[in-house]
Protein backbone atom coordinates (compact mmCIF):
# COMPACT_ATOMS: atom_id res chain seq x y z
CA UNK A 1 0.00 0.00 0.00
CA UNK A 2 2.94 2.28 1.09
CA UNK A 3 4.72 1.50 -2.12
CA UNK A 4 1.57 1.97 -4.33
CA UNK A 5 1.34 5.35 -2.91
CA UNK A 6 5.03 6.32 -3.36
CA UNK A 7 5.01 5.26 -6.89
CA UNK A 8 2.09 7.34 -7.40
CA UNK A 9 3.70 10.73 -5.58
CA UNK A 10 7.06 9.97 -7.87
CA UNK A 11 4.63 9.67 -10.73
CA UNK A 12 2.89 12.89 -10.43
CA UNK A 13 6.50 14.54 -9.48
CA UNK A 14 8.14 13.63 -12.44
CA UNK A 15 4.58 13.99 -15.15
CA UNK A 16 4.37 17.82 -13.57
CA UNK A 17 7.83 18.81 -12.24
CA UNK A 18 10.38 17.37 -14.02
CA UNK A 19 10.95 18.65 -17.79
CA UNK A 20 11.10 15.66 -20.33
CA UNK A 21 13.41 15.86 -22.79
CA UNK A 22 13.69 18.02 -25.26
CA UNK A 23 11.46 20.56 -23.10
CA UNK A 24 11.98 24.02 -22.10
CA UNK A 25 9.97 24.46 -19.81
CA UNK A 26 8.27 22.28 -17.04
CA UNK A 27 4.54 21.23 -16.99
CA UNK A 28 3.93 23.05 -13.31
CA UNK A 29 5.60 26.61 -14.41
CA UNK A 30 3.36 26.64 -17.54
CA UNK A 31 0.58 25.78 -15.36
CA UNK A 32 1.32 28.43 -12.95
CA UNK A 33 1.84 30.70 -15.75
CA UNK A 34 -1.49 30.59 -17.16
CA UNK A 35 -3.41 31.28 -13.95
CA UNK A 36 -1.61 34.18 -13.50
CA UNK A 37 -2.47 34.70 -16.93
CA UNK A 38 -6.02 33.50 -16.17
CA UNK A 39 -5.90 36.41 -12.79
CA UNK A 40 -4.44 38.87 -14.87
CA UNK A 41 -6.77 39.05 -17.74
CA UNK A 42 -9.51 40.06 -15.58
CA UNK A 43 -8.03 42.77 -13.48
CA UNK A 44 -8.76 47.02 -15.82
CA UNK A 45 -4.87 48.14 -15.65
CA UNK A 46 -4.03 50.29 -18.68
CA UNK A 47 -1.20 48.14 -19.27
CA UNK A 48 -3.07 44.78 -19.13
CA UNK A 49 -5.29 45.87 -21.25
CA UNK A 50 -3.02 47.20 -24.22
CA UNK A 51 -1.17 43.97 -24.07
CA UNK A 52 -4.31 41.85 -24.42
CA UNK A 53 -5.75 44.34 -26.99
CA UNK A 54 -2.73 43.42 -28.77
CA UNK A 55 -2.25 39.57 -28.75
CA UNK A 56 -5.84 39.64 -29.85
CA UNK A 57 -5.48 41.81 -32.37
CA UNK A 58 -2.39 39.89 -33.50
CA UNK A 59 -4.37 36.01 -33.15
CA UNK A 60 -7.44 37.61 -35.19
CA UNK A 61 -5.18 39.06 -38.05
CA UNK A 62 -2.92 35.64 -38.21
CA UNK A 63 -6.39 33.25 -37.67
CA UNK A 64 -8.37 34.88 -40.80
CA UNK A 65 -5.17 34.00 -43.11
CA UNK A 66 -5.08 30.52 -41.47
CA UNK A 67 -8.55 30.29 -42.16
CA UNK A 68 -8.47 31.12 -45.71
CA UNK A 69 -8.15 27.70 -47.04
CA UNK A 70 -11.32 26.18 -44.92
CA UNK A 71 -13.58 29.56 -45.59
CA UNK A 72 -12.55 28.33 -50.06
CA UNK A 73 -13.36 25.04 -48.71
CA UNK A 74 -16.40 26.28 -46.86
CA UNK A 75 -17.63 28.88 -49.99
CA UNK A 76 -17.45 25.53 -52.43
CA UNK A 77 -19.29 23.30 -50.51
CA UNK A 78 -22.01 25.88 -50.32
CA UNK A 79 -21.94 26.77 -53.94
CA UNK A 80 -22.23 23.33 -54.80
CA UNK A 81 -25.10 23.05 -52.69
CA UNK A 82 -27.01 26.36 -53.88
CA UNK A 83 -26.65 25.05 -57.44
CA UNK A 84 -28.92 21.71 -56.84
CA UNK A 85 -31.45 23.97 -55.55
CA UNK A 86 -31.28 26.82 -58.04
CA UNK A 87 -34.91 26.27 -59.86
CA UNK A 88 -36.70 25.62 -56.54
CA UNK A 89 -35.47 28.74 -54.93
CA UNK A 90 -36.25 30.49 -58.33
CA UNK A 91 -39.85 29.46 -57.97
CA UNK A 92 -40.26 30.52 -54.66
CA UNK A 93 -38.53 33.61 -54.98
CA UNK A 94 -40.89 34.44 -58.03
CA UNK A 95 -43.87 33.74 -55.42
CA UNK A 96 -42.10 35.95 -52.92
CA UNK A 97 -41.53 39.25 -54.85
CA UNK A 98 -44.89 39.30 -55.98
CA UNK A 99 -46.51 39.44 -52.64
CA UNK A 100 -44.07 41.59 -51.19
CA UNK A 101 -44.50 43.77 -54.40
CA UNK A 102 -48.15 44.37 -53.17
CA UNK A 103 -47.11 45.05 -49.74
CA UNK A 104 -44.27 47.73 -50.12
CA UNK A 105 -47.13 50.76 -51.10
CA UNK A 106 -49.13 50.17 -48.83
CA UNK A 107 -46.07 50.09 -46.46
CA UNK A 108 -44.95 53.70 -47.93
CA UNK A 109 -47.94 55.68 -46.78
CA UNK A 110 -47.71 53.48 -42.90
CA UNK A 111 -44.12 54.30 -42.29
CA UNK A 112 -44.65 58.27 -43.17
CA UNK A 113 -47.22 58.40 -40.91
CA UNK A 114 -45.32 56.44 -38.21
CA UNK A 115 -42.83 58.62 -38.44
CA UNK A 116 -44.56 61.73 -37.76
CA UNK A 117 -46.93 60.00 -35.06
CA UNK A 118 -43.54 59.04 -33.53
CA UNK A 119 -42.33 62.75 -33.57
CA UNK A 120 -45.15 64.07 -32.12
CA UNK A 121 -44.93 61.49 -29.13
CA UNK A 122 -40.92 61.95 -28.90
CA UNK A 123 -39.98 59.02 -30.13
CA UNK A 124 -38.47 59.20 -33.20
CA UNK A 125 -35.01 57.70 -33.27
CA UNK A 126 -32.40 57.93 -36.19
CA UNK A 127 -29.40 55.59 -36.11
CA UNK A 128 -26.36 57.07 -36.29
CA UNK A 129 -23.72 56.65 -38.72
CA UNK A 130 -23.31 53.10 -39.58
CA UNK A 131 -20.02 51.44 -39.99
CA UNK A 132 -19.61 48.96 -42.65
CA UNK A 133 -17.49 45.86 -41.18
CA UNK A 134 -15.90 42.75 -42.36
CA UNK A 135 -16.94 39.32 -40.80
CA UNK A 136 -13.19 38.46 -39.69
CA UNK A 137 -13.72 35.04 -38.28
CA UNK A 138 -17.18 32.98 -37.23
CA UNK A 139 -16.04 30.56 -35.20
CA UNK A 140 -18.67 28.29 -34.12
CA UNK A 141 -17.65 27.78 -30.36
CA UNK A 142 -19.05 25.13 -27.85
CA UNK A 143 -18.82 28.39 -25.35
CA UNK A 144 -19.17 31.01 -26.83
CA UNK A 145 -21.52 32.28 -30.45
CA UNK A 146 -19.89 35.31 -31.15
CA UNK A 147 -17.96 37.00 -34.46
CA UNK A 148 -15.18 39.04 -35.17
CA UNK A 149 -15.22 41.84 -37.11
CA UNK A 150 -12.66 44.14 -38.77
CA UNK A 151 -13.67 47.05 -37.14
CA UNK A 152 -12.72 48.64 -33.55
CA UNK A 153 -11.84 51.91 -31.53
CA UNK A 154 -9.94 53.18 -34.61
CA UNK A 155 -13.40 53.40 -36.20
CA UNK A 156 -15.83 54.63 -33.70
CA UNK A 157 -16.98 51.44 -32.31
CA UNK A 158 -18.07 51.58 -28.86
CA UNK A 159 -19.18 48.93 -26.74
CA UNK A 160 -22.77 47.71 -26.88
CA UNK A 161 -23.51 49.42 -30.19
CA UNK A 162 -26.14 47.37 -32.47
CA UNK A 163 -25.05 45.02 -35.41
CA UNK A 164 -27.27 44.60 -38.02
CA UNK A 165 -27.59 41.95 -41.09
CA UNK A 166 -29.04 44.04 -43.92
CA UNK A 167 -31.93 45.24 -41.83
CA UNK A 168 -32.03 42.00 -39.10
CA UNK A 169 -30.46 42.22 -35.86
CA UNK A 170 -27.43 40.30 -35.74
CA UNK A 171 -26.28 40.89 -32.13
CA UNK A 172 -24.31 43.30 -30.55
CA UNK A 173 -20.74 44.78 -29.80
CA UNK A 174 -19.11 42.99 -26.38
CA UNK A 175 -15.36 43.51 -27.25
CA UNK A 176 -13.71 46.56 -28.71
CA UNK A 177 -10.12 46.33 -30.02
CA UNK A 178 -8.27 49.41 -31.67
CA UNK A 179 -8.83 47.49 -35.45
CA UNK A 180 -11.38 44.85 -34.48
CA UNK A 181 -13.58 43.96 -32.39
CA UNK A 182 -16.44 41.13 -30.87
CA UNK A 183 -20.82 40.86 -32.13
CA UNK A 184 -21.93 38.39 -29.10
CA UNK A 185 -24.80 37.04 -31.30
CA UNK A 186 -28.27 36.53 -30.33
CA UNK A 187 -28.06 32.84 -30.87
CA UNK A 188 -25.62 33.00 -27.60
CA UNK A 189 -26.89 31.55 -24.20
CA UNK A 190 -25.58 35.03 -22.64
CA UNK A 191 -27.89 37.05 -24.70
CA UNK A 192 -30.98 38.62 -23.72
CA UNK A 193 -32.77 41.37 -25.40
CA UNK A 194 -36.20 42.58 -24.89
CA UNK A 195 -38.83 42.28 -27.98
CA UNK A 196 -42.20 42.58 -28.64
CA UNK A 197 -44.10 39.70 -30.52
CA UNK A 198 -46.60 41.44 -33.63
CA UNK A 199 -49.70 41.65 -34.30
CA UNK A 200 -50.56 40.26 -30.65
CA UNK A 201 -48.06 42.80 -29.11
CA UNK A 202 -46.62 40.82 -26.24
CA UNK A 203 -43.55 41.80 -24.55
CA UNK A 204 -41.30 39.36 -24.04
CA UNK A 205 -37.67 38.43 -23.54
CA UNK A 206 -35.56 36.81 -26.36
CA UNK A 207 -32.96 34.60 -25.24
CA UNK A 208 -30.36 32.87 -26.87
CA UNK A 209 -30.16 28.89 -26.11
CA UNK A 210 -26.28 28.16 -27.84
CA UNK A 211 -28.15 26.92 -30.94
CA UNK A 212 -29.81 27.51 -34.49
CA UNK A 213 -33.07 28.84 -33.15
CA UNK A 214 -33.42 31.57 -29.98
CA UNK A 215 -35.89 31.15 -27.15
CA UNK A 216 -38.89 33.69 -25.55
CA UNK A 217 -38.95 34.32 -21.57
CA UNK A 218 -40.48 36.03 -19.29
CA UNK A 219 -44.21 36.45 -21.29
CA UNK A 220 -47.81 36.38 -19.82
CA UNK A 221 -48.63 33.34 -20.03
CA UNK A 222 -52.12 33.55 -20.50
CA UNK A 223 -50.95 35.12 -23.98
CA UNK A 224 -50.65 32.88 -26.59
CA UNK A 225 -48.31 33.77 -29.42
CA UNK A 226 -49.29 32.63 -33.03
CA UNK A 227 -47.24 30.22 -35.37
CA UNK A 228 -45.21 32.63 -37.99
CA UNK A 229 -45.71 36.31 -35.87
CA UNK A 230 -43.05 38.59 -36.07
CA UNK A 231 -40.16 39.34 -33.47
CA UNK A 232 -38.95 42.99 -33.29
CA UNK A 233 -37.03 44.81 -30.86
CA UNK A 234 -39.07 46.72 -28.07
CA UNK A 235 -36.79 49.35 -27.30
CA UNK A 236 -36.89 48.84 -24.02
CA UNK A 237 -33.55 49.43 -22.00
CA UNK A 238 -32.29 51.79 -24.22
CA UNK A 239 -30.15 49.85 -25.92
CA UNK A 240 -31.36 48.90 -28.86
CA UNK A 241 -34.26 51.73 -30.80
CA UNK A 242 -37.78 49.82 -31.36
CA UNK A 243 -38.76 47.86 -34.77
CA UNK A 244 -36.00 46.25 -35.96
CA UNK A 245 -36.51 42.63 -36.92
CA UNK A 246 -35.25 39.80 -35.30
CA UNK A 247 -37.04 37.16 -36.29
CA UNK A 248 -40.66 34.95 -36.37
CA UNK A 249 -42.46 32.39 -33.72
CA UNK A 250 -42.01 28.75 -35.14
CA UNK A 251 -44.45 26.70 -33.04
CA UNK A 252 -44.66 23.23 -32.71
CA UNK A 253 -48.15 21.76 -33.23
CA UNK A 254 -47.49 18.93 -31.22
CA UNK A 255 -46.35 20.13 -28.39
CA UNK A 256 -47.11 24.03 -28.52
CA UNK A 257 -43.22 24.43 -27.77
CA UNK A 258 -41.99 28.03 -29.06
CA UNK A 259 -38.72 28.51 -30.79
CA UNK A 260 -37.11 31.68 -32.48
CA UNK A 261 -36.53 31.49 -36.67
CA UNK A 262 -33.92 34.51 -36.59
CA UNK A 263 -34.66 36.84 -39.97
CA UNK A 264 -30.45 36.18 -40.49
CA UNK A 265 -28.49 33.02 -40.94
CA UNK A 266 -25.44 33.73 -38.43
CA UNK A 267 -23.05 31.05 -40.48
CA UNK A 268 -23.42 33.18 -43.57
CA UNK A 269 -22.66 36.28 -42.35
CA UNK A 270 -20.03 37.93 -44.65
CA UNK A 271 -20.70 41.86 -44.39
CA UNK A 272 -22.44 43.66 -41.11
CA UNK A 273 -23.55 47.19 -40.56
CA UNK A 274 -22.37 48.44 -36.89
CA UNK A 275 -24.59 50.88 -35.48
CA UNK A 276 -26.17 53.18 -32.31
CA UNK A 277 -29.19 54.65 -32.22
CA UNK A 278 -29.99 57.90 -31.01
CA UNK A 279 -33.12 60.62 -30.45
CA UNK A 280 -33.75 63.16 -33.23
CA UNK A 281 -33.47 66.19 -30.88
CA UNK A 282 -30.56 64.50 -28.97
CA UNK A 283 -28.92 63.89 -32.41
CA UNK A 284 -29.48 67.85 -33.36
CA UNK A 285 -28.58 68.96 -29.89
CA UNK A 286 -25.49 67.35 -30.50
CA UNK A 287 -25.46 68.51 -33.89
CA UNK A 288 -25.99 72.00 -32.60
CA UNK A 289 -23.45 71.62 -29.71
CA UNK A 290 -20.79 70.68 -32.43
CA UNK A 291 -21.54 73.44 -34.56
CA UNK A 292 -21.18 75.56 -31.46
CA UNK A 293 -17.75 74.33 -30.31
CA UNK A 294 -16.72 74.69 -33.61
CA UNK A 295 -17.44 78.46 -33.42
CA UNK A 296 -16.18 78.95 -30.17
CA UNK A 297 -12.97 77.41 -31.80
CA UNK A 298 -13.04 79.69 -34.70
CA UNK A 299 -13.28 82.66 -32.40
CA UNK A 300 -10.48 81.37 -30.55
CA UNK A 301 -8.30 81.26 -33.09
CA UNK A 302 -9.45 84.32 -34.35
CA UNK A 303 -8.34 86.12 -31.32
CA UNK A 304 -5.24 83.70 -31.01
CA UNK A 305 -4.47 84.97 -34.77
CA UNK A 306 -5.05 88.92 -33.81
CA UNK A 307 -2.82 88.87 -30.46
CA UNK A 308 -0.14 87.20 -32.54
CA UNK A 309 -0.45 90.13 -35.10
CA UNK A 310 -0.70 92.67 -32.16
CA UNK A 311 2.48 91.07 -31.18
CA UNK A 312 4.28 91.07 -34.43
CA UNK A 313 3.34 94.50 -35.14
CA UNK A 314 4.68 95.38 -31.44
CA UNK A 315 8.10 93.93 -32.16
CA UNK A 316 8.43 95.35 -35.95
CA UNK A 317 7.39 98.81 -34.30
CA UNK A 318 10.46 98.21 -31.37
CA UNK A 319 12.18 97.38 -34.46
CA UNK A 320 11.85 100.10 -36.27
CA UNK A 321 12.30 102.52 -32.87
CA UNK A 322 15.75 100.90 -32.19
CA UNK A 323 17.16 101.68 -35.39
CA UNK A 324 15.60 105.25 -35.55
CA UNK A 325 17.22 105.62 -32.41
CA UNK A 326 20.15 104.00 -33.71
CA UNK A 327 20.49 106.43 -36.55
CA UNK A 328 19.84 109.42 -34.64
CA UNK A 329 22.69 107.98 -32.29
CA UNK A 330 24.74 107.83 -34.87
CA UNK A 331 24.07 111.34 -36.39
CA UNK A 332 24.52 113.19 -32.99
CA UNK A 333 27.79 111.11 -32.17
CA UNK A 334 28.90 112.76 -36.13
CA UNK A 335 27.79 115.96 -35.06
CA UNK A 336 29.25 115.57 -32.20
CA UNK A 337 32.09 114.58 -33.54
CA UNK A 338 31.74 117.37 -36.03
CA UNK A 339 31.42 120.04 -33.15
CA UNK A 340 34.64 118.36 -31.13
CA UNK A 341 36.42 119.43 -34.49
CA UNK A 342 35.38 122.81 -34.80
CA UNK A 343 36.12 123.26 -31.24
CA UNK A 344 39.69 121.72 -31.71
CA UNK A 345 40.11 124.32 -34.40
CA UNK A 346 39.02 127.56 -32.42
CA UNK A 347 40.79 126.67 -29.34
CA UNK A 348 44.03 125.87 -31.77
CA UNK A 349 43.28 129.14 -32.99
CA UNK A 350 41.99 131.35 -30.01
CA UNK A 351 44.54 129.27 -27.06
CA UNK A 352 47.83 131.23 -27.40
CA UNK A 353 45.94 134.95 -27.09
CA UNK A 354 43.20 133.88 -24.38
CA UNK A 355 44.90 131.30 -22.15
CA UNK A 356 45.75 134.21 -19.32
CA UNK A 357 42.30 135.14 -19.42
CA UNK A 358 41.23 131.76 -18.69
CA UNK A 359 43.83 129.63 -16.68
CA UNK A 360 44.12 129.56 -13.01
CA UNK A 361 46.22 131.59 -11.15
CA UNK A 362 47.25 132.10 -7.55
CA UNK A 363 45.13 135.30 -7.54
CA UNK A 364 42.24 134.01 -9.56
CA UNK A 365 40.08 130.92 -9.44
CA UNK A 366 39.33 130.22 -13.08
CA UNK A 367 40.21 126.62 -14.97
CA UNK A 368 42.75 124.66 -14.98
CA UNK A 369 44.59 124.00 -17.78
CA UNK A 370 43.84 121.06 -19.97
CA UNK A 371 40.07 120.74 -18.25
CA UNK A 372 37.52 120.94 -20.91
CA UNK A 373 35.90 124.03 -18.62
CA UNK A 374 39.26 125.63 -19.69
CA UNK A 375 38.68 125.03 -23.48
CA UNK A 376 35.31 125.91 -23.55
CA UNK A 377 36.12 129.44 -21.42
CA UNK A 378 39.34 129.87 -24.37
CA UNK A 379 36.77 129.58 -26.98
CA UNK A 380 34.11 131.55 -25.45
CA UNK A 381 36.33 134.48 -25.09
CA UNK A 382 37.85 134.10 -28.56
CA UNK A 383 34.15 134.19 -30.26
CA UNK A 384 33.32 136.81 -27.99
CA UNK A 385 36.10 138.70 -29.37
CA UNK A 386 35.53 138.02 -32.96
CA UNK A 387 31.91 139.27 -32.69
CA UNK A 388 33.20 142.19 -30.93
CA UNK A 389 35.38 142.99 -33.75
CA UNK A 390 32.61 142.10 -36.07
CA UNK A 391 30.46 144.81 -34.60
CA UNK B 1 8.52 3.09 -46.76
CA UNK B 2 11.46 5.68 -47.33
CA UNK B 3 12.59 6.85 -43.60
CA UNK B 4 13.44 10.55 -42.92
CA UNK B 5 16.79 10.80 -40.75
CA UNK B 6 16.05 12.39 -38.28
CA UNK B 7 18.45 15.51 -38.66
CA UNK B 8 17.59 16.33 -42.06
CA UNK B 9 15.36 18.81 -42.92
CA UNK B 10 12.57 17.40 -44.07
CA UNK B 11 13.15 14.96 -40.86
CA UNK B 12 12.98 17.76 -38.82
CA UNK B 13 9.74 19.51 -40.42
CA UNK B 14 8.17 16.12 -40.04
CA UNK B 15 9.24 16.13 -36.31
CA UNK B 16 7.95 19.34 -35.88
CA UNK B 17 4.54 18.55 -37.79
CA UNK B 18 2.56 18.03 -34.77
CA UNK B 19 3.48 21.23 -33.48
CA UNK B 20 2.10 22.87 -36.91
CA UNK B 21 -1.05 21.06 -37.13
CA UNK B 22 -2.08 22.14 -33.01
CA UNK B 23 -1.78 25.71 -34.16
CA UNK B 24 -3.40 25.51 -37.41
CA UNK B 25 -5.79 23.65 -35.81
CA UNK B 26 -6.57 26.11 -32.71
CA UNK B 27 -5.89 28.85 -35.06
CA UNK B 28 -8.75 27.94 -37.93
CA UNK B 29 -11.16 25.58 -35.66
CA UNK B 30 -11.91 22.57 -37.46
CA UNK B 31 -15.37 23.23 -36.60
CA UNK B 32 -16.77 22.00 -39.85
CA UNK B 33 -20.26 23.80 -38.89
CA UNK B 34 -21.19 24.17 -42.09
CA UNK B 35 -21.67 20.54 -43.01
CA UNK B 36 -24.83 21.45 -40.85
CA UNK B 37 -24.65 18.22 -38.93
CA UNK B 38 -26.61 18.94 -35.74
CA UNK B 39 -24.14 18.49 -32.31
CA UNK B 40 -21.51 17.67 -34.34
CA UNK B 41 -18.09 18.46 -32.98
CA UNK B 42 -15.28 17.86 -31.57
CA UNK B 43 -12.17 18.65 -29.72
CA UNK B 44 -9.16 18.28 -31.96
CA UNK B 45 -6.68 19.35 -30.06
CA UNK B 46 -7.63 17.82 -26.85
CA UNK B 47 -6.57 14.41 -29.07
CA UNK B 48 -3.30 15.31 -30.65
CA UNK B 49 -1.97 16.74 -27.18
CA UNK B 50 -3.14 13.55 -25.32
CA UNK B 51 -1.74 11.37 -27.99
CA UNK B 52 1.98 13.59 -29.19
CA UNK B 53 2.09 13.65 -25.17
CA UNK B 54 1.70 10.21 -24.17
CA UNK B 55 3.90 8.82 -27.19
CA UNK B 56 6.51 11.10 -28.45
CA UNK B 57 6.88 13.68 -25.68
CA UNK B 58 9.58 15.57 -27.63
CA UNK B 59 7.36 16.19 -30.27
CA UNK B 60 5.00 18.35 -28.69
CA UNK B 61 6.85 21.59 -26.96
CA UNK B 62 4.62 22.54 -23.64
CA UNK B 63 5.95 25.94 -24.76
CA UNK B 64 3.84 25.58 -27.58
CA UNK B 65 1.00 23.97 -26.36
CA UNK B 66 0.70 26.86 -24.31
CA UNK B 67 1.16 29.22 -27.13
CA UNK B 68 -1.75 27.66 -28.91
CA UNK B 69 -4.19 27.57 -25.81
CA UNK B 70 -3.34 31.37 -25.71
CA UNK B 71 -4.54 31.60 -29.32
CA UNK B 72 -7.71 29.17 -28.71
CA UNK B 73 -8.71 31.44 -25.74
CA UNK B 74 -8.61 34.70 -27.96
CA UNK B 75 -10.76 32.96 -30.82
CA UNK B 76 -12.89 31.73 -28.97
CA UNK B 77 -13.62 34.90 -26.43
CA UNK B 78 -12.57 33.12 -23.48
CA UNK B 79 -10.93 34.42 -20.71
CA UNK B 80 -6.91 34.07 -21.41
CA UNK B 81 -5.60 31.67 -20.24
CA UNK B 82 -8.49 28.91 -19.50
CA UNK B 83 -7.64 26.74 -22.78
CA UNK B 84 -3.53 26.45 -21.69
CA UNK B 85 -4.52 25.28 -18.55
CA UNK B 86 -6.75 22.53 -20.07
CA UNK B 87 -4.01 21.78 -22.85
CA UNK B 88 -1.58 21.63 -19.78
CA UNK B 89 -3.24 19.56 -17.42
CA UNK B 90 -4.24 17.11 -20.54
CA UNK B 91 0.04 16.84 -20.65
CA UNK B 92 0.23 16.52 -17.10
CA UNK B 93 -2.03 13.43 -17.45
CA UNK B 94 -0.77 12.09 -20.34
CA UNK B 95 2.91 12.11 -18.91
CA UNK B 96 1.54 10.61 -16.17
CA UNK B 97 0.31 7.74 -17.90
CA UNK B 98 3.13 7.43 -19.75
CA UNK B 99 5.09 7.03 -16.48
CA UNK B 100 2.80 4.11 -14.93
CA UNK B 101 3.09 2.08 -18.13
CA UNK B 102 5.29 -0.11 -19.43
CA UNK B 103 3.24 -1.64 -22.09
CA UNK B 104 1.29 0.34 -23.72
CA UNK B 105 -2.54 -0.60 -24.84
CA UNK B 106 -5.05 1.28 -27.23
CA UNK B 107 -8.17 0.41 -25.04
CA UNK B 108 -5.64 1.73 -21.77
CA UNK B 109 -5.04 4.88 -23.70
CA UNK B 110 -8.61 5.77 -24.69
CA UNK B 111 -9.83 4.78 -21.17
CA UNK B 112 -7.29 7.02 -19.63
CA UNK B 113 -8.23 9.96 -22.24
CA UNK B 114 -11.54 9.90 -21.40
CA UNK B 115 -10.91 10.11 -17.87
CA UNK B 116 -8.70 12.89 -18.51
CA UNK B 117 -10.66 15.23 -20.43
CA UNK B 118 -13.84 14.53 -18.53
CA UNK B 119 -12.13 15.46 -15.30
CA UNK B 120 -10.38 18.37 -17.18
CA UNK B 121 -13.21 19.58 -18.77
CA UNK B 122 -15.51 19.87 -15.60
CA UNK B 123 -12.72 21.69 -14.11
CA UNK B 124 -12.69 24.00 -16.84
CA UNK B 125 -16.48 24.37 -16.76
CA UNK B 126 -16.43 24.76 -13.09
CA UNK B 127 -13.95 27.64 -13.73
CA UNK B 128 -16.21 29.26 -16.25
CA UNK B 129 -19.68 28.83 -13.99
CA UNK B 130 -18.03 30.21 -11.04
CA UNK B 131 -15.22 32.76 -11.86
CA UNK B 132 -16.32 34.24 -14.68
CA UNK B 133 -20.42 33.73 -14.64
CA UNK B 134 -20.42 32.03 -18.07
CA UNK B 135 -23.78 30.14 -18.95
CA UNK B 136 -22.92 26.90 -21.19
CA UNK B 137 -25.00 25.01 -23.01
CA UNK B 138 -24.33 21.58 -21.23
CA UNK B 139 -25.70 19.26 -23.88
CA UNK B 140 -23.60 20.40 -26.56
CA UNK B 141 -20.38 20.38 -24.08
CA UNK B 142 -21.42 16.73 -22.98
CA UNK B 143 -21.99 15.85 -27.09
CA UNK B 144 -18.62 17.32 -28.04
CA UNK B 145 -16.69 15.32 -25.41
CA UNK B 146 -18.50 11.96 -26.65
CA UNK B 147 -17.47 12.71 -30.03
CA UNK B 148 -13.90 14.35 -28.92
CA UNK B 149 -13.70 10.43 -27.15
CA UNK B 150 -15.06 8.36 -30.18
CA UNK B 151 -12.77 10.13 -32.55
CA UNK B 152 -9.69 9.56 -29.92
CA UNK B 153 -9.66 5.59 -31.63
CA UNK B 154 -9.56 7.08 -35.35
CA UNK B 155 -6.56 9.49 -34.81
CA UNK B 156 -4.43 7.27 -32.83
CA UNK B 157 -4.73 4.97 -35.51
CA UNK B 158 -3.44 7.87 -37.87
CA UNK B 159 -1.09 9.04 -35.55
CA UNK B 160 0.33 5.66 -35.05
CA UNK B 161 1.00 5.35 -38.80
CA UNK B 162 2.39 8.47 -39.51
CA UNK B 163 5.06 7.54 -36.11
CA UNK B 164 5.94 4.42 -38.07
CA UNK B 165 5.71 5.00 -40.99
CA UNK B 166 6.99 8.32 -41.57
CA UNK B 167 9.02 9.26 -38.83
CA UNK B 168 10.31 5.79 -38.50
CA UNK B 169 9.35 5.30 -34.63
CA UNK B 170 9.44 1.72 -33.75
CA UNK B 171 9.44 1.73 -29.78
CA UNK B 172 5.40 2.46 -30.39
Amino acid sequence: MEASRDDFIIAIRSAFLKKGIQQRFSLIALICFSIAIIVLSNLNYTVIDNTRSSIKEIVYRVSFIASVPENYLKNSYKKIGNHFNYYEDYQDIQKILKKLKSEKISTYYIIAENKELKKIIDDYIINSEEIIAKVLLDKNSPYLKSIVLNKGSKDSVILGMAVLDQDYLVGKIIEVNYLTSRVLLLSDLNSKIPVVIQPENIQSILSGVGKVRGNIQYYKKTSDPQDSSFIYTSGSGGIFKSGIPVGSIEKNEENDEIKIRFFSDFSQLKFVRVVSFKKEEILLAEKKSKIKAEQAANIKAAQAAKIKAEKVAQIKAEKVAQIKAEKVAQIKAEEMIEENFKDENLFKEFSKKYTWKCKKTFFNKLHKVGTPEFKACIIKKGLQAKKKKKN
Amino acid sequence: MYKFSRNSTVGNFLGFAPTLILLISVLNEFDLNYINIKYFSFNFPYILIFYWTLKKNEGLGFGWVFISGIINDVILGMPLGISSLAYLLICGFARYLRNITLRSNLIKDWLFFSITILIVNSFIYLLLFLFFSLSLDYSYLLINLLFTILFYVLFASIFKFYLRNVMGNSDD
